[in-house]
């Protein structure tokens, strides 16, 4: 019984030991503490149990990390890819919540929102080696691919904050709507996109100039202005197609990225914030933040297919494609 | 590094104030009757107390990246004045170049300024003084970022709906403040047929001869049933001893129990938390935001909001636009706010609480209006008329 078993585990470790593309799905759940994990066709297959309040997530470039901002514990949890087991965590500042890695993964960039403030940590020897002092409420952090240059919002300053990743300094502040929370930048046409909750608009920002070039706005049929809460976005890769979630007005809005022409809205869960697209592109899953559940959204005909119960309060989706 | 100069230089210029710099003025009385720490028998202090100044200065010092950024530095001057010297004051601040200034003032007080100050360019923003009798006035110089008693007794009734509460025992004190807030929940109890089964006066002797007044349990009894008791009662200290004591074993709202409030400490969302612990960095003394310090702190923040965000350097066009509906100002309450055209007031969320829990934010679920939700508390504008 017991050879068989070996047998049966041997058999299945060349699978799993690539730990590129298992089309694992993990979705953070910031009040249960915990990461729901599900498999390329939606099976639950592990609840791993994090820190307090996980929110953001982000892998390494090899995909065989994930990491996890822990709000209540100042700790951003490592989580191996293929055994779904913490196995580091890095120190922080008080309540991380959005965070980036520089483009040679040795330095972590995490918006710090109790202390206004971006730290720089350094992944080796796990120290914060710098601060960027920043407006209230830091959230959205973004480094620029090709560039020196990272962007991080102030929700209540309501603003975007260039800043020189090397120097560690501020060299812009741009001016944006009403409680600006996360980016994009788009692959061909250096756009940054910034959603600003609070005006209801996505602003989109020339990164050569730093000059606002367009503002969209969005309104799903039967909703109001005011219910239009934007927070989570998404991109195709080849750029073509855009996602915005609309917070509490329960929808998604898809829109071809360069005409910036909305194509559908669809209808999702209460409070949609995260959106990824798993790596076919064929379905977006969104995080419902206030109706603890995600929905997927089939990308051919713009339609929800189905909504999977998660943990308390998803704040966000990742896809290991 | 040119973009770091230019800033640099930006930040140079901004150091000369210019015409159409930020300048607030904060005005209060240092000894104001609404706050008196020792009135309750027991000294306990009842009322909400400590200096809004904390509040102002945190909304803007929240601001202040977004004003640098635009070349502005808002400047704060203030004073704490007797009740005979208020008028002086507020002139003095005035001609010194003050151009927004917040109260934390009576409702009387505060119409007397709006009247001495009309024919100057200073805005008044009013942080404590509830009445709606103010809001009629339209004065054209004065915004009010307290909620007014009709939005809280409005928050109350949509709660008292939500729960099948059909009908509610008013008990009210005998202050002309209690009068105004009880009457104001009659109205917005008859707007949605909340039965009144009965309106009573409180008394706070122990006198035999008024135990009807006095005396918990026969205040609350009679023959008639009630599915909740609300509670008009500004100082406290009778309301205090209501809960657990009724002749019948209900809820009780309005003053004590379940509370609508603009802030309180235990709200968790919307980045409150962040709000409240930078506030409590700032106050020093260990106190937690109140409602007050709210409506005090969000009033900086619009004035210094609308300077950085008007594209223009003159204070009429900045006027125009903290009164417009693009102000859409973030107040930590999940929603973007402005102030009403028709009276001045800021539509807020309304947070229902208890001693330490936001039971849910109003307008609730369900409650709706013709073009924005958050209209639905308050005087809307097709029953408001200025006296």
């Amino acid at each position: 019984m017991r050879n068989l078993l070996f047998a049966l585990l041997f058999s299945l470790l060349p699978l799993s030991a690539s730990a590129l593309d298992t089309g694992r799905i993990f979705v953070s759940n910031e009040k249960s503490h915990d990461i729901y994990v599900f498999d390329p066709d939606y099976n639950l297959i592990k609840k791993i149990e994090t820190s307090r309040r996980p929110r953001d997530m982000k892998f390494n470039a090899a995909r065989t990390l994930l990491y996890v901002a822990c709000g209540d514990d100042d700790i951003i949890d490592v989580i191996d890819v293929e055994t779904l087991e913490i196995v580091d965590g890095i120190p922080t500042g008080p309540s991380p919540e959005v965070f980036e890695f520089s483009p040679d993964e040795s330095q972590i960039y995490v918006s710090n929102e109790e202390d206004s403030m971006l730290e720089i940590i350094d992944v080796e020897v796990r120290i914060t080696v710098h601060d960027v002092p920043t407006g209230a409420e830091p959230e959205g952090v973004i480094v620029s691919p090709d560039s020196d240059t990272l962007y991080v919002t102030s929700e209540v300053a309501d603003m975007v904050h260039v800043v020189d990743r090397v120097n560690g300094v501020v060299t812009n502040n741009i001016i944006v709507g009403t409680r600006p929370r996360r980016f994009i930048i788009t692959p061909d046409t250096n756009e940054l996109w910034v959603s600003a909750e609070l005006s209801s608009e996505i602003y989109v920002i020339d990164r050569t100039t730093e000059e606002i070039t367009e503002v969209l706005e969005f309104l799903p049929p039967g909703f109001r202005p005011e219910d239009v809460t934007p927070v989570g976005m998404a991109l195709t890769r080849d750029g073509k197609i855009g996602l915005i979630s609309l917070g509490r007005a329960n929808h998604v809005a898809v829109i071809d990225a360069l005409t910036k022409e909305i194509l559908a809205y669809v209808l999702v869960g209460n409070r949609a914030w995260s959106v990824a697209l798993t790596s076919d592109e064929k379905i977006a899953v969104v995080a419902n933040g206030l109706s603890d559940d995600i929905t997927l959204i089939d990308m051919e005909t713009y339609r929800p297919i189905r909504s999977i119960p998660v943990g308390r309060v998803p704040h966000t989706v990742v896809i290991d494609d | 590094m040119k973009r770091l100069i230019a800033v640099l230089i930006a930040l140079l210029i901004s150091g000369t104030v210019g015409a159409s710099e930020p300048r607030l003025g904060l005005l209060r009385l240092a000894d104001d009757p609404r706050f008196d720490d020792e009135f309750a028998y027991a000294r306990i202090a009842l009322r909400p107390h400590g200096d809004v100044r904390t509040a102002v200065q945190l909304g803007i010092s929240d601001m202040q990246m977004l004003a640098n950024a635009r070349g502005l530095t808002p400047v704060l001057t203030e004073a704490s004045v007797d009740q005979e010297g208020l008028i002086d004051a507020a002139q003095q601040m005035v001609a010194d170049g003050v151009t927004h200034l917040i109260v934390d003032l009576p409702a009387a007080h505060v119409d007397t300024l709006a009247n001495a100050l009309s024919d100057t360019q200073a805005t008044i923003l009013n942080t404590t003084a509830p009445d709606d009798w103010l809001r009629r006035k339209c004065h054209a110089n004065l915004l009010h970022t307290a909620a007014s008693d009709r939005m809280i007794a409005d928050a109350l009734i949509q709660h008292a709906v939500s729960h099948k509460w059909d009908s509610v025992l008013v008990l009210r004190g005998k202050t002309e403040r209690d009068g105004i807030r009880a009457d104001a929940f009659l109205q917005a109890a008859a707007r949605f047929r909340i039965r009144i089964v009965a309106d009573r006066e409180f008394d706070l002797s122990t006198n035999p001869s008024m135990r009807e007044q006095n005396n918990i349990a026969l205040i609350t009894g009679g023959r008639r049933d009630y599915d909740a008791v609300f509670i008009a009662d500004e100082i406290g200290e009778f309301s205090r001893y209501v809960p657990y004591q009724t002749a019948l074993p209900r809820p009780i709202i309005g003053a004590t129990g379940l509370v609508a409030l603009e802030w309180h400490w235990a709200f968790e969302r919307y980045g409150a938390p962040q709000v409240n612990s930078r506030f409590e960095t700032l106050a020093n003394d260990g106190r937690r935001m109140g409602w007050q310090d709210w409506s005090a702190w969000i009033a900086s923040r619009a004035v210094v909001t609308a300077f950085a965000k008007t594209r223009s350097d003159e204070l009429e066009d900045v006027n125009a636009f903290l009164r417009s509906h693009k102000l859409r100002l973030d107040g930590s309450k999940g929603a973007q706010m402005s102030f009403r055209p028709w009276n001045g007031q800021l539509r807020m969320p309304i947070l229902m609480s208890t001693h330490n829990a936001i039971l849910s934010v109003a307008p609730l679920e369900g409650f709706l209006h013709q073009t924005n939700t958050l209209d639905a508390l308050g005087f809307d504008e097709s029953e408001f008329s200025c006296d």
